[in-house]
């Protein structure tokens, strides 16, 4: 590994500068060096999807970046999308659905569902499916996944209802 | 049995209890510990499948900068084996590899690049030896001998009556040779765990996932040469295992390793590949099955001779074979039945516990043959299945009485009168070749629990502590199937309280009780039945000890108030006078499991089983060989539901498992050495190539020696599918598939070679041939 450097990004909506190797896998930074081990690594060459994040407003795997490129970028990760007392509408969706079974893929599932419906608020079932067609799950069979993701939506459009009155 | 009086948790819908600590990330997992100043370690793997070891050095790695420690069989100072049902493995192999995965050596260092590096300096030399790679030439005389015993890993057989009659009294006799592939696991969460040795209470703690602490616990310390009671080991909760955390993964390593770092945590993390080369598999078999009726369809007699892929070490492969020869029958009554199973030692990886244990491969061997019987027949597969259903009272194909609760004949009512199914002629009217639609049926039973003569019990204890809150223990662990939830409602429901103010504790050896092992599809019923007497007992401490602080005449009301003239009296304020007494208000459960009346070794046969059909529509498209799973209707026997929204989340899981199963995925073998141990070239079932429609209709038969009437289904939803796939697909195009996954070169292959088939015909008759 090459010397630690210091790498300047926003996390979780908080400015950050780390000391870490230009190489490290991103990952590992967030997990190991930042504690925010709701990110899984679950195969480490892009397949899984465990280890999305949001990265610049769209959905990553932070396993294929170095800790390098997260310099100046912006960074969501499952940990910045809701905490237990404070669920976002993708999270409380799947746990009334009944969505979440050994837990392992679901905080990339949440972060691409975050995302999904972050650019498209009424998704159709396929355009649930082929968004998270990158999160491999091998629990669920999906099927309780996709209807957490139409949950969701259904909240959120509930949310902004009255706004959109006002 | 409580199964008629109103609940207020049971049969209930409830969100599982770690929902909001999984969907935000906060769930710490064993693998994402990482404890201040550890060190790291590394496994190095056998260079070869088959070899005998000449030498190993260790003095470079020792030398490099930054190493910590680097270990060889020398430094295993117990037993250098390991292994469930026969400790056959080496922790660190002294003399000889016999799969890839093997172990050899171990190093701990600063960093893992360090560890990493550190293996490649450590030199062991090698005589290479032949490559046994065919588990039925393995068993053949003269084969190169796996282990000095040879490579006979086991052997068992059961029958009944008298086949050659059998066979001579039916008018339709099939039999057929079938094959199955070697399948992996792929649980998310690869294996992964920190271990630390306090050198001053002489404990090691381990923290690693596994199915069954208490027996991790004693494996770690045979191979340590240590009293158990040394080892600390806290395994869940666990992202993802089907069977394939149930062996010891890494913890003696963990454990090794951590008696060389001077007192400093030492973690260990595996890679995708090392995980998919060095685990646990699903068994390839070759099975030849052979199965007669008379012309009302009525099963006369049944022979089934099984061999299965065991790998280089014994494992659970005998008690796999043994569910193999068990569920071979399915679900019905035979007069006349020989079924034998062997299990052979081969150098491809190692097989073991896999979500179904066996019924899996054999199942998928019957209900194809059975289909065949009813198309020879001119029968309806389900009145074939209905005629000779096993009910309750029956005589097993083994020969033993069945006296627990039956439902197989429920789930293929249900699967009859369903839509998917009445309409199965009409459909296919919709697809124009070379798009062919089919739909296939399926049943299976699936043993549970232990079986004759393996120690089978469950311990739970139900707390009552500081603030009110009831705090079950339980040694079971949580890898995703919801039964902490399951828990949680039991407890609540016994004690009348919500489920805020139950608390679950699991999978420790320091702070929980012995529940057994989390699999065999055991924990609702054996474990269920453990927490519920506890919660009972803690029912009759709680009220004994309010009688004899505040008075006779308290009555519990729900949500944990006694009351008396209306008084009030909470949880809160009596487990604060507890605690001022120093009193430990707790109950305690114990189940053991019910036995069969026959004993044909190694825990043949069960005495439970669960229930479950499944029907499944496909649509093949024989110009691209892919058959698309369309549609699946999944009916499990539940006994009773304790939690229908984790039974479904089960079943829609299951079934997608089972139709990769049937469609997908192969663990591909050349010599001994994987092909594709990465999950860029181990494709797995993604949202848009799975099934879009899976309905689950769950049939409650109860079971008499439940609590609540209650048996577990996590394993029989992941069986019947993948032969009601290959009936499917037998139904929309005509060609039988004797080996699996179904893909698309298979079909296309098939389909070539069959030119008079259905799908074929079909498709000069339209021109396109």
């Amino acid at each position: 590994m090459l010397s630690s450097i210091p790498i300047t990004f926003t996390l979780n909506g908080q400015r950050r500068t780390v000391e870490a190797p230009p190489e490290q896998c991103a990952g590992d930074l967030l997990r190991d060096g930042l504690g925010l081990t709701g990110t899984k690594l679950d195969c480490r060459e892009g397949e899984c999807g465990s280890c999305t994040v949001i990265f610049n407003g769209e959905p990553a795997c932070s396993c294929l970046m170095t800790a390098a490129q997260l310099e100046g970028a912006e960074v969501i990760t499952v940990e910045g999308v809701g905490a237990p007392g404070t669920p976002h509408a993708v999270q409380r969706g799947f746990v009334l659905e009944g969505a979440v079974q050994c837990g392992h893929c679901i905080p990339g599932m949440i972060v691409s569902a975050v995302s999904l419906l972050e650019r498209n608020p009424a998704p159709s079932e396929d355009e649930i499916r082929y968004a998270i067609a990158g999160n491999i799950c091998r629990c669920t069979g999906y099927a309780k996944i996709v209807s957490a993701i139409q949950r969701a939506a259904e909240i959120l459009a509930g949310e902004q209802a009255p706004a959109a009155v006002r | 049995m409580t199964t008629e009086t109103a609940t207020r948790h049971i049969g209930k819908s409830i969100s599982r209890v770690d929902g909001l600590e999984k969907t935000t990330g906060e769930l710490k997992y064993l693998s994402d510990l990482l404890l201040e100043n550890s060190c790291h370690g590394k496994v190095l793997r056998a260079a070869h499948p088959h070899a005998r070891i000449t030498r190993i050095d260790t003095a470079k790695a020792e030398a490099l900068p930054g190493v910590v420690c680097v270990l060889t069989h020398r430094h295993v100072r117990g037993l250098n084996r390991f292994g469930i049902a026969q400790p056959d493995m080496p922790v660190l192999c002294e003399d000889k590899v016999r799969y890839v995965g093997d172990a050899v050596a171990l190093v701990a260092a600063e960093t893992e690049e360090i560890a990493k590096d550190a293996l490649a300096l450590i030199e062991v030399g090698y005589d290479v030896l032949p490559v046994v790679d065919d588990p039925e030439r393995a068993l053949e005389p003269g084969a190169p001998p796996v282990h000095a015993k040879g490579n006979l890993l086991h052997e068992n057989g059961v029958a009944k009556g008298d086949v050659a009659r059998g066979f001579a009294e039916s008018d339709v006799v099939i039999g057929h040779r079938f094959r199955t592939q070697m399948y992996a696991h792929a649980f998310l969460e690869i294996e992964a765990g920190t271990a630390i040795h306090d050198e001053k209470t002489g404990v090691i703690t381990v923290w690693c996932a596994g199915q069954y602490p208490y027996r991790d616990q004693l494996q770690i310390a045979r191979a340590l040469g240590w009293d158990p009671e040394k080892v600390h080991v806290i395994a869940s909760p666990i992202g993802g295992a089907f069977g394939g955390k149930d062996e010891i993964t890494i913890q003696i390593y963990l454990a090794l390793l951590a008696l060389h770092t001077q007192g400093r945590p030492v973690r260990l993390q595996l890679t995708r590949e090392e995980s998919m080369e060095a685990g646990t598999k699903r068994h390839p078999f070759i099975i030849d099955f052979k199965a007669g009726a008379a012309k009302d369809g009525t099963f006369k007699a049944l022979e089934v001779e099984m061999v299965s892929d065991a790998g280089a070490y014994a494992t659970l492969s005998g008690p796999v074979m043994n569910l193999a020869i068990e569920g071979a029958s399915g679900p019905y009554l035979w007069p006349h039945t020989k079924i034998h199973g062997r299990a052979a030692y081969t150098n491809n990886g190692f097989s073991g516990a896999f979500r179904g244990f066996g019924t899996t491969q054999s199942c998928y061997a019957g209900e194809q043959i059975f289909d065949m019987i009813a198309g020879q027949l001119g029968m309806d597969p389900i009145d074939l299945r209905l005629k000779n259903a096993l009910r309750r009272g029956d005589i097993s194909a083994m020969n033993h009485e069945i006296w627990t609760s039956v439902g197989i004949r429920e789930t293929l009512l249900v699967a009859k009168e369903s839509r998917l199914w009445r309409e199965r002629h009409a459909r296919r009217g919709e697809f124009a070749p070379p798009l062919f639609y089919g739909v296939g049926v399926a049943s299976e039973f699936q043993a549970t629990g232990l079986g004759k003569g393996i120690p089978d019990f469950a311990g739970s204890h139900c707390d009552l502590e500081a603030g009110g809150t009831v705090v079950v223990r339980v040694g079971g662990i949580e890898m995703g199937t919801g039964v902490m939830t399951a828990y949680c409602q039991m407890a609540a429901e016994a004690l009348g309280l919500g489920m805020e103010q139950v608390r679950i504790v699991a999978g420790d050896t320091e702070e929980t009780p012995d529940s057994g092992t989390t699999t065999a599809s055991r924990s609702i019923y054996m474990i269920g039945n453990a927490v519920t007497r506890a919660a009972k007992a803690l029912r009759k401490v709680l009220e004994a000890f309010v009688a004899e602080h505040w008075g006779d005449g308290h009555t519990l009301e729900p949500g944990g108030v006694f009351r008396r003239d209306g008084v009030s009296l909470g949880l809160a304020q009596i487990a604060q006078r507890a605690a001022s007494l120093g009193t430990r208000l707790r109950g305690e459960g114990h189940f053991v499991h019910p036995e069969a009346d026959k004993d044909f070794g190694d825990g043949l046969p069960h005495i439970m089983y669960s229930y479950c059909t499944q029907v499944a529509s496909v649509i093949v498209d024989a110009e691209t060989g892919e058959v698309r799973v369309d549609e699946v209707l999944s009916i499990p026997d539940a006994g009773r539901a304790i939690n229908p929204q984790g039974i479904e989340g089960q079943s829609d899981g299951g079934v997608v498992m089972g139709a990769s199963y049937a469609l997908l995925e192969e663990v591909l073998m050349k010599g001994g050495r994987f092909v594709n141990a990465n999950f860029t070239n181990y494709t797995l079932p993604t949202a848009v190539d799975c099934p879009r429609r899976i309905d689950t209709v769950i049939v409650e038969v109860p079971e008499p020696t439940h609590e609540w009437g209650a048996k577990g289904i996590g394993e029989t939803v992941t069986v019947p599918i993948c032969p009601a796939i290959c009936n499917a697909v037998y139904d929309a195009i005509g060609i039988r598939f004797f080996e699996i996954p179904i893909t698309p070169e298979r079909l296309t292959a098939a389909l070539d070679a069959n030119p008079e088939c259905k799908a074929m015909r079909a498709m000069r008759g339209v021109g396109l041939a």
